[in-house]
């Protein structure tokens, strides 16, 4: 049912971009260019110091350095941002993904800048600001949350009420918090006292707020997201799931879709689970890309966790088997173009699977692998997509995130998936640095993924047992 | 090519921040070339410009080797006053002022040098060093970005 228009007034016209700026570096920037590209549509990239000899540096057609190389001093600086799009005389801001790309303030600024930015408006991002706010939209909406607090908790006397109605074990959450951080589990009174306390502080420290909800613990769940896409007139659509329950401390490392609990066990879930996504959509008037994480039990019980409010790095997966590029998708519904993919018209097809490829030696704790890449020799061949911006003789520079690409198989099944990302990451070479593709590949190897019964404590258990 | 074809030529390499220009056909050859201390005062530098000078503003430069001259053994290195950020790079507080300095102009620390526009405010940006201007590296009105060198400097021994 579309809604009436809410968004600010300047995106409801239809406004053909001539340029683009990407305010991303890496494997993403690279990605929106090429997107950007097909569209005929000019690119502006940002840079620090450090990124002088990046890819997306190189693929742009305009590149303007920023700042130094701290993120603090570049790509999270929103004065330099605006001024290098003011200079470049762009049209639109593509955030990409971590950086400002869920951040309301750079929203609003560049809408009041007259700059379209692509992503929600800083209204959608403002309805679902933090997990707390989204799970109360989600209670709302009618969808299942897991048991706990009605909004934030005040005292540890609140904590404490709120575990005994729900039992435990419990998580105390940052409403702040991301990326698995900020999280403490209690199983009694006593340590739920304790870490009610500790967790207030970090996540002040860590998140510069101090809020924090109670939630039912789940032991080693499945983590279930949902794609949308909505355009500025009302128009929601899901893509199917991805199955992201593959993580090592809450990072994830391989994502599949579809996922194969629903595939094998409860089919009728992705109908309820994609409606439950629409509905909160719709009730947080979103707009573009966004993602609806779920978490479900082993009995096929899924609760609402929180919303994603920007491109995920592991999108390329649902792209492979819808064939929808989400990216111009996002670019279209930035530009006031209405959403033209009914849910009718979404067929997945197939199987694809994505291993993030990250300069870490997974033999030494994963620590990260900055340096020269000597050598770097990426797959290819049918049905295999490589997401990267490296190349032979590429420094990776030491203060930004690990992730050097991301491999992609796609299959007529999930069998053929696997034996081909199999193939693939055995044809990797990259010389210099240490990376996780060999710990990719002994996952793909291991019976209990290939039979497609894992959950999160998938990868803890595998590298206890490596290690005995 | 007559002197009128000529002067054309050279009006085009300034117009677009060219430093070499060669032309060769039948019997005939030409080569051009500014000096890196060209009468031009707002001159970019080779740094600046890709050997193709597309339509954008920041073509990704190809590594060009600038134009350096043998130093000067009795003079200490000439040093860069960098822009710490971007924005629009002005010489003078408006369109009718003088600009704050030129070649030859001393400066000190507090020295207003250029003023770098950024979001319709005007930032007055100093020297920070004291010595004297021997290069303005930037033309007027043209966008700067950050960690652009706006001026050599020889610093005051």
């Amino acid at each position: 049912m579309p809604w009436t228009f809410r968004n600010a007034p300047s995106s409801s016209d239809t406004l053909m971009f001539e340029k683009i700026l990407i305010a991303n570096r890496g494997e993403i920037a690279v990605r929106i260019i090429r997107t950007c590209k097909e569209m005929g549509i000019k690119t502006v990239a940002v840079y620090s110091e450090a990124d002088a000899d990046s890819m997306h540096v190189q693929m742009a057609d305009e590149a303007i350095c920023i700042g130094p190389p701290p993120s603090s001093e570049s790509y999270l600086r929103i004065d330099r941002l605006i001024s290098a799009a003011e200079i470049a005389d762009v049209d639109a801001i593509h955030p990409g993904y971590g950086f400002l790309s869920e951040n309301s303030h750079f929203s609003e600024i560049c809408e009041k800048c007259n700059i379209r930015f692509i992503g929600p408006s800083s209204r959608a991002m403002e309805a679902l600001r933090d997990k707390a706010v989204s799970r109360a939209l989600a209670r709302k909406a009618g969808v299942p949350v897991p048991p706990g607090s009605e909004g934030t908790v005040e005292s540890e006397e609140e904590a404490l009420s709120v575990a005994k109605k729900i039992g435990y074990p419990v998580l105390i959450k940052a409403v702040a918090g991301g990326g698995g951080r900020g999280m403490r589990i209690a199983h009694n009174d006593i340590s739920l006292k304790k870490c009610y306390h500790t967790a207030r502080t970090e996540a002040e420290t860590c998140f510069g707020n101090s809020g924090v909800y109670v939630e039912r613990y789940f032991e080693n769940p499945h983590h279930i997201e949902f794609q949308i896409i909505a355009d500025t007139r009302g128009n929601i659509i899901h893509l199917g799931e991805r199955d992201c329950s593959i993580q090592r401390r809450h990072q994830k490392l391989i994502e599949e879709t579809p996922s194969p609990l629903i595939e094998n066990k409860y089919k009728d879930l992705r109908k309820k689970m994609g409606r439950a996504a629409i509905k909160i959509i719709e009730l947080a008037q979103y707009n573009s890309a966004g993602t609806v994480e779920f978490i479900v039990d082993d009995n096929g019980n899924f609760y609402f966790l929180e919303v994603n409010k920007r491109i995920q790095v592991e999108h390329p997966i649902t792209e492979e088997v819808t064939g929808i590029d989400i990216i111009k998708q996002q670019i279209l519904i930035a530009m006031g173009e209405p959403l033209k993919i009914s849910q009718g018209d979404v067929h997945p097809r197939g199987h694809a699977i994505e291993c993030r490829i990250n300069a870490e030696d997974p033999y030494d704790d994963f620590r990260p692998s900055p340096g020269r890449i000597e050598m770097y020799y990426q797959p290819g061949g049918r049905g295999v997509r490589v997401d990267s911006h490296v190349y032979s003789g590429y420094s990776i520079p030491a203060m930004y995130d690990s992730l050097i690409g991301k491999l992609i198989s796609y299959g007529r099944d999930r069998r053929e998936a696997i034996d081909r990302m199999s193939r693939a990451l055995g044809e990797y070479l990259i010389a210099g640095i240490k990376t996780t593709v060999q710990f990719e590949q002994n996952i793909l190897q291991d019976p209990d993924f290939r039979r497609g019964v894992y959950s999160t404590g998938f990868v803890d258990q595998l590298l206890r047992r490596g290690s005995q | 090519m007559d002197l009128k074809d000529i002067k054309a030529i050279i009006d085009l390499m300034r117009k677009n921040s060219i430093c070499e220009f060669e032309l060769e056909k039948e019997g005939f050859k030409i080569r051009l070339k500014r000096g890196p201390n060209g009468q031009n005062a707002g001159a970019q530098p080779d740094e600046q410009v890709g050997a193709n000078a597309g339509p954008g503003l920041f073509t990704p430069s190809q590594p060009v080797q600038p134009m350096v001259q043998p130093p000067k053994p009795s003079q200490p290195p000439e040093i860069d006053i960098k822009s710490p950020m971007i924005g629009t790079f002005y010489r003078a507080p408006s369109p009718e002022a003088e600009p704050y300095v030129d070649v030859g102009s001393e400066v000190n620390p507090d020295t207003v040098v250029c003023i770098i526009e950024a979001m319709k405010v005007m930032n007055e940006i100093r020297a920070e060093v004291r010595g004297v201007v021997t290069q303005v590296l930037v033309e007027n009105g043209k966008p700067v970005e950050f960690g652009q060198p706006l001026f050599k400097i020889r610093p005051a021994e």
